[in-house]
């Protein structure tokens, strides 16, 4: 068995004023050993899916597994298998990194030597050996969210399920939180991670999932997401575009416009047009952000078709 | 789950919840005993040390029904809003740890002023040996009752914000501490006095004052009294019990 992690038509329908499908039979494969992203809008059903999957929330329909076991049936045996940390954590503000990392290693059931030891090797994987008896209050932010990621080396769970770990964090602490993500794919832990932002789940993913108002749209490697749109490049043009309707993909961002292309020459053609018209351009090939916005169905085409 | 992991990880629970505080905010502590100190201080300028006995049983009890209602009620709220419970939940940590853990971590805290006010009565005469058992165990179950009705509150509220909560606490805390016979004797509601049974908080109070030889009742009440005490916290767990949910539905 090579998966990590499966859910088989994962349904989930809250029950309050209003009936909400929060998931509406998602089918998710990780395998062990990869850093599977799960990336959609606000509300799209990611945090809904890592909690069942981390038995804090039951599902209203399916089922999903953690090495074979159950979430539904088998909540225990899940359990010793995964570490959460779960969308904007807040630390405890006298609570030092050492003691995250130390007593939840020791709840784990770690004995003492043993959590000494695993929370030792997770400070040193995040990089936060050296403030470890500092209290959390003192903290930057990026330190806090490291500190946290730490609690859940410590347990030397197989699967880390990480709910937007660098939200609000700055760029330096976010790829701070990325290297330790992949350092710890590097030594074969699984690691489950949701987020909004395209830059993370283009730099850190081995694979992805776009999910989105609970059905998933996509899954698979960056390339392979890629290339389910046509249009392979794209061209930013400021200014008035006159030709706009010549194309069947463009979306229009105030006095910008972004034209979606499918070839390399199509997008030199365009470049040399613009410039002709004395407009500013520039050509690129098309980012996950361009895929994502045209799959979960935000892009606003002003062409022909 | 083996009991002895069971044991392990409430420990590590209430440690993980009051030792940060006793070693960097030992104000928590400070402010635990002022809780029961400043009614005690009050009755001392207005009715002189006439009363000072019964203020002592009251800071005693308070010292800890006042953080059982708070351990359960603003514990579990504020465990929600930091998501520590979330990351608890997907532990192999039994939910009966983390429940007994929460509400034993204030009751550490509290030990300094019981141990202090306690003092105070024996050094008074007001305590010896033979009743200090009986009285440890009210104590102790006056804790689980406060407990017990945090929980239960903190687990029927569960979509109350967290500020809402911390308030409602803190108001539950004085309403079970301050109105009823806690600080006072229950002789002084004349015929009301039977109220003081149904409160665990001056149920407790009256114990403490009959093992105190301060209330002069039969055995057979002192039993109804003891059985109503244990009557109620058991039916507050099994209130909590029936609705709480370790993992949410």
């Amino acid at each position: 068995m090579n998966e990590a992690v499966k859910s088989t038509e994962l349904v989930k329908v809250y029950q309050s004023k209003e009936r909400v499908e929060a998931l509406k039979g998602v089918n998710i494969s990780v395998d062990k050993g990869e850093l599977f992203t799960l990336l959609g809008p606000n509300g799209a059903g990611k945090t809904t899916f890592l909690r069942i999957i981390s038995t804090q929330l039951m599902p209203s329909g399916g089922d999903a597994e953690v090495f074979g076991n159950s979430v539904v049936d088998e909540p225990e045996e899940v359990r010793k298998h995964i570490a959460v940390v779960p969308q904007d954590v807040v630390t405890y503000a006298n609570f030092t990194p050492w003691e995250y990392a130390y007593y939840f290693a020791r709840l784990r059931g770690l004995s003492k030597p043993d959590a000494r030891q695993a929370a030792e090797k997770a400070l040193k994987a995040v990089d936060l050996l050296e403030l470890k008896n500092r209290m959390c209050q003192t903290l930057s932010g990026g330190e806090k969210r490291r500190a946290i990621i730490a609690s859940a080396l410590s347990s030397d769970a197989d699967v880390l399920m990480l709910d937007e770990p660098t939200s609000g964090l700055d760029a330096v602490a976010r790829r701070g939180v990325w290297s330790t993500l992949r350092d710890m794919v590097d030594e074969g832990k699984t690691i489950l991670l949701t987020t909004h932002m395209m830059e993370e789940a283009e730099i850190v993913s081995d694979r992805l999932a776009i999910i989105n108002k609970g059905n998933l749209v996509a899954v698979g490697r960056l390339d392979e997401i890629k290339a389910l749109t046509k249009e392979k490049y794209r061209v930013v043009i400021e200014g008035k575009f006159e030709r706009m309707s010549d194309f069947a993909e463009v979306v229009k961002l105030g006095d910008r416009s972004i034209v979606y292309v499918k070839t390399q020459d199509e997008a030199l053609e365009l470049l040399k047009t613009t410039l002709k018209m004395n407009l500013r351009a520039e050509a690129a090939p098309v980012t996950l952000e361009d895929v994502f916005v045209k799959l979960v169905g935000g892009i606003n085409n002003h062409g022909n078709q | 789950m083996a009991i002895n992991k069971i044991l392990r990880d409430t420990l590590i629970i209430a440690w993980i919840k009051s030792y940060p505080d006793f070693r960097r905010n030992p104000l928590t502590i400070l402010l635990l005993a002022t809780v029961g100190a400043i009614p005690l201080f009050f009755m001392l300028i207005f009715s002189g040390s006439g009363l000072l006995i019964h203020g002592l049983i009251g800071a005693l009890i308070s010292s800890v029904a006042f953080t059982g209602v708070l351990a359960g009620i603003q514990d579990i709220s504020w465990d929600r809003y930091v998501k520590i419970r979330e990351m608890i939940v997907a532990m192999p940590v039994h939910p009966a740890s983390y429940a007994l853990g929460t509400a034993l971590a204030p009751l550490l805290l509290s030990v300094p002023s019981v141990i202090f006010f306690g003092g105070l009565l024996a050094s008074f005469g007001a305590l010896t040996l033979a009743t200090a058992a009986w009285i440890i165990v009210a104590v102790i179950l006056a804790w689980a009752s406060m407990s017990a009705i945090g929980f239960m509150i903190a687990t029927y509220l569960y979509k109350v914000s967290m500020m809402v909560l911390g308030n409602l606490s803190t108001l539950m805390g004085f309403l079970f501490v301050f109105i009823p016979p806690v600080f006072y004797s229950e002789t002084m509601l004349g015929n009301l006095s039977w109220i003081s049974i149904l409160i665990p908080t001056s149920n407790v109070a009256g114990l403490v004052r009959v093992y105190m030889g301060l209330l002069p009742l039969p055995t057979e009440t002192v039993i109804i009294r003891w059985l109503i005490l244990i009557i109620t916290t058991a039916v507050f767990i099994t209130l909590t019990s029936v609705k709480a949910r370790w993992r949410e539905p």
